[in-house]
């Protein structure tokens, strides 16, 4: 039975999207392999326009077609009045993202990798408790509509988390990385070789006063930063205001060291892919280009409410219909290197991990987090940890005087790349 | 369903087999704003078979196709053989059980149109989008979710049990230019339609919250002597302790297990914190975990010294103790991890009135936003407080975070409230798998020397 065409002579548009996924993980606990597992996906979405009413509905239990039928007209008759439209065949973004290095990577293989990614840090901090959990994976999507798009392509996703824990005495110490990608990259053990000189550096310990400082964002600190900024960027927010940069597109918002790109276009990397998940071509947009705003991200349907076309970033997991997500989320690097930047400073902090990420009013580009891991900056060395600090400030406020983007670059939690930004003047709260 | 199981699991060759099979249908509505967002059911049906060898470690299978639950086992065994663990993993004795756990609502929301959801959704929205001008985005949900869990294991259990679940949220957003405010109220429990009826003014809350933190101003950051409402001191003990007592976190860690050593001291003697998965309909509660350990209440805290921690059978194994039924998992994608169920701070004996009487300058803090744990290092935020100036509260603050140490904060509870409830807002807890129903109960709490991050 083909449900496209059971659907089509019922509705003036249908979308059926079929995905189907195997996924293999190892699991390291406490320095040692713990588990193992395998993950079979299978489920099918179903979107349908009927009288102007858009529905949707959703099974993993592939014998219940007729319930997910009946589901389905149930939500497209009390379903909202939306001038969208499933797309008509588009020319795929040239993207590669599968490798069968990785569909066919072994299990041994996955343990030699995380054993070796324990010896890194064992290296240095022989008492830490290291977890680490290595996926590998394959993605099959399918997607057919009325308009003729049928496509299926698949992707290989590969990611690594490390969840290290060092206790002495009432001191705690948790650091937790995750690296992605879709085409296998020899130099898989990088992160850990990170986590480890980031460890090392811990060893030493300082004290901090609080009042004005330097503050320099690593990567994965940087975030504090990034992540309002892609909330602030999500079309769904500027369509419902809540955007701080709703209306402002053209205007000069940041300073000029910060530019901000989606680009699902990256080969190899987590977040790309040919198409986004409503059959829409994928593309690289400029966000925020030296500052001045340009645009937003978009799926079909905010893109529909907004009178605009769809930038392709259409994200779905099968229970849930699309909305707008940035693909890969990209803070271009900037032009200073990172030594020059630590050299620079004579007093001030490193951030490199915050605590309550994405808590409090973050789309107004308020944040206000103690921080996980950081370190004194002192006359231009790194010279040690510093415990119970926190940080505030607005987001857009801050950035409008960035003092230094690094050239160098990190991506993390699989789907950013974001550079070190050094922020001249930031209140930093320390507790003596 | 039951003889399918245990026949699968009759021809492992595992030391344990067991195998969790899950049924779920979901109602979820939203208003975004003006506009209908989603009116939708889903299906989801899927298994997860884990396999233990001792002296190898754990294996997992799990899948939405149910026909060959067989050769799923198989999978399960073959992943357990490859780990290699160096001591031999024991589980903790639990006696086997059958029993079909089922559930009554007093309105089963499963006979309830769709369009009488939809009319209590909308009807809810209205509240918020025609309280004031200033709100310009809404975020109303409606969400019902009915669960039937198959446990079977390969040491004799085999358990049904009906999991029902209803929520409505509201979330207002108020804008001023560019100061951008949200509020939020949730309401959530295993009960029936019945629940979510007649809470217009939960929503009317949220909406004026909304509005008058426009006019709040960003607290002073600094230390201050701070009063948490019930829902926040939750939140706090969950975050910031709750997390310490979930044993997979010691249970392979020397220093940890030196650092929880029970019997040390946590706080002063007014101050007893326990877990307890067996609180009638509470988000949190089920008649078993997801290992078929009965749940029940275990003291953490008492009188202010570690007496108490969450296990799973093989953390309770492991470090001598008694499993206490707080094995659970985010559905059938997930092997059961040591979890909270619903957590507690107990009442005490302070009033309200006494407790902020005595404070020159401090804050009152309410709610929560969010919380995060990095062991001994906790952040939580309030969704709203107020500065309290000699005794009284005053005017409103925003954007206030409380961070510390979890030791000395614990050290620097002096007062505990007479006020005690259980929470019934719909929370979550994030721990590895993705959110889990979790419910938090507290009297207010009053701490001293905190650290509130602000301007």
């Amino acid at each position: 039975m083909n449900i496209l065409e059971r659907l089509s002579s019922q509705a003036e548009q249908v979308e059926v999207v079929e995905v189907q996924g195997e996924n293999t993980s190892v699991g390291f606990e406490a320095n040692r392999l713990k588990s193992s597992q395998v993950e079979e996906t299978k489920g099918i979405a179903l979107r349908m326009v009927r009288d102007g009413r858009l529905g949707f509905a959703a099974s993993s239990d592939l014998s219940a077609i007729d319930k997910l039928v009946d589901n389905l007209f149930e939500s497209a008759a009390y379903g909202d009045k939306i001038p969208i439209s499933f797309p008509g065949p588009q020319v795929p973004a040239g993207v590669n993202v599968f490798d069968s290095n990785i569909r066919e990577m072994p299990i041994p293989r996955l343990v030699e990798i995380g054993r070796e990614a324990i010896d890194i840090i064992l290296e240095v901090e022989p008492e830490a408790r290291v977890n680490v959990a290595l996926e590998r994976g394959v993605e099959h999507l399918s997607l057919r509509n009325q308009a003729g798009t049928d496509i299926s392509f698949d992707r290989s996703p590969f990611s690594l988390f490390i969840d290290i824990s060092r206790v002495q005495g009432d001191d705690v110490l948790i650091l937790f990385e995750v690296v992605g990608a879709t085409v296998w990259d020899e130099d898989t053990l990088a992160f850990a070789r990170n986590a480890a000189r980031k460890l090392e550096l811990a060893q030493r310990s300082a004290t901090i006063r609080s009042g004005r400082m330097p503050v320099l964002f690593a990567p994965s600190g940087s975030l504090v930063l990034a992540y309002p900024l892609m909330l602030g960027l999500d079309g769904k927010n500027v369509y419902t205001g809540t955007s701080p940069m709703a209306r402002k597109v053209g205007e000069k918002l940041l300073d000029r060291k910060i530019t901000v790109v989606d680009d699902p276009t990256l080969d190899g990397r987590f977040g790309s892919a040919p198409y986004d998940d409503e059959g829409v071509a994928h593309r690289r947009t400029v966000l925020i280009d030296s500052g001045e705003l340009k645009g937003f991200v978009y799926d079909l349907k905010t893109a529909a409410q907004s009178g605009v076309e769809s930038t392709g970033n259409g994200s779905r997991s099968l229970f849930s219909p699309p909305s707008p997500s940035p693909t890969n989320f990209v803070l271009e690097a900037g032009t200073t290197p990172l030594s020059d930047m630590i050299a620079g400073i004579d007093e001030g902090l490193l951030a490199d991990s915050a605590l309550g990420l994405g808590q409090g009013n973050v789309i107004s580009g308020a944040f206000s987090n103690s921080l996980g891991l950081a370190y004194k900056i002192e006359k231009g060395e790194i010279v040690g940890r510093v415990k119970d600090v926190s940080i505030a400030g607005n987001v857009y406020d801050l950035l409008q005087n960035v003092a230094a983007v690094s050239r160098e670059t990190e991506w993390i939690y699989n789907n950013f790349r974001l550079p070190y930004i050094l922020l001249e003047d930031m209140n930093v709260v320390a507790k003596q | 369903m039951r003889q399918r199981m245990l026949d699968a699991i009759k021809r492992s060759k595992a030391d344990y087999t067991e195998v969790r099979i899950e049924e779920r249908e979901d109602t979820s509505i939203t208003y975004r704003g003006k506009d209908l967002e989603t009116a939708s059911a889903v299906i989801d049906r899927g298994g997860i078979v884990r396999c233990l060898c001792r002296d190898g470690g754990w294996g997992v299978s799990t899948f939405n196709g149910l026909e060959d639950l067989a050769s799923r086992v198989e999978q399960a065994y073959e992943c357990a053989r490859v780990a290699e663990s160096e001591e031999p993993i024991e589980l903790a004795p639990v006696p086997a059980v059958e029993e079909r756990v089922t559930i009554l609502l007093e309105r089963d929301y499963r006979g309830v149109t769709m369009s009488e959801k939809l009319a209590l959704t909308e009807a809810y929205n209205n509240i918020l989008l025609d309280h004031s001008e200033k709100i310009v985005d809404t975020d109303t949900r409606y969400l019902d979710t009915f669960s039937r869990v198959y446990l079977a294991t390969s040491e004799g259990t085999y358990i049904e049990e009906e999991r029902p679940m209803v929520t409505v949220y509201g979330f207002a957003t108020a804008r001023d230019g560019d100061n951008v405010q949200t509020a939020f109220e949730s309401h959530s429990g295993q009960f029936g339609f019945e629940f979510v009826v007649g809470l217009e003014d939960l929503y009317l809350q949220a909406a004026q919250r909304a509005v008058d933190l426009l006019g709040a101003e960003t607290v002073v950051g600094g230390t201050y002597p701070v009063v948490l409402n019930p829902l926040l001191a939750g939140v706090f003990i969950h975050e910031a302790f709750g997390h310490l007592s979930e044993s997979d976190f010691v249970y392979e860690n020397p220093q940890a297990q030196e650092m929880m050593v029970l019997g040390r001291r946590f706080g002063q003697d007014i101050l007893t914190v326990f877990d307890d998965g067996s609180v009638p309909r509470a988000r949190g509660s089920h008649k078993y975990d997801d290992e078929g350990t009965p749940t029940g209440r275990t003291d953490l805290i008492k009188n202010g010294i570690l007496v108490g921690r969450l296990h799973s059978r093989e953390t309770a194994a492991k470090m001598g103790e008694k499993p206490t039924g707080n094995a659970r998992a985010t559905g059938y994608r997930y092997p059961p991890i040591v979890r909270m169920t619903n957590t507690a701070i107990e009442g005490g004996e302070t009033s309200l009135e006494d407790m902020i009487g005595d404070i020159k300058l401090g804050i009152y803090a309410a709610n929560m936003f969010g919380g995060q744990t990095m062991l001994e290092n906790f952040s939580f935020s309030s969704a709203y407080a107020y500065m309290i100036r000699d005794g009284q509260i005053a005017e409103m603050v925003k954007d206030v975070i409380l961070a510390g140490n979890l030791f000395t904060t614990l050290q620097n509870i002096d007062a505990i409230g007479n006020d005690f409830h259980w929470g019934d807002t719909a929370g979550r807890c994030g721990k590895g798998q993705g959110g889990l129903y979790t419910a938090e109960g507290a009297p207010h709490i009053r701490i001293q020397n905190v650290i509130v991050g602000g301007k």
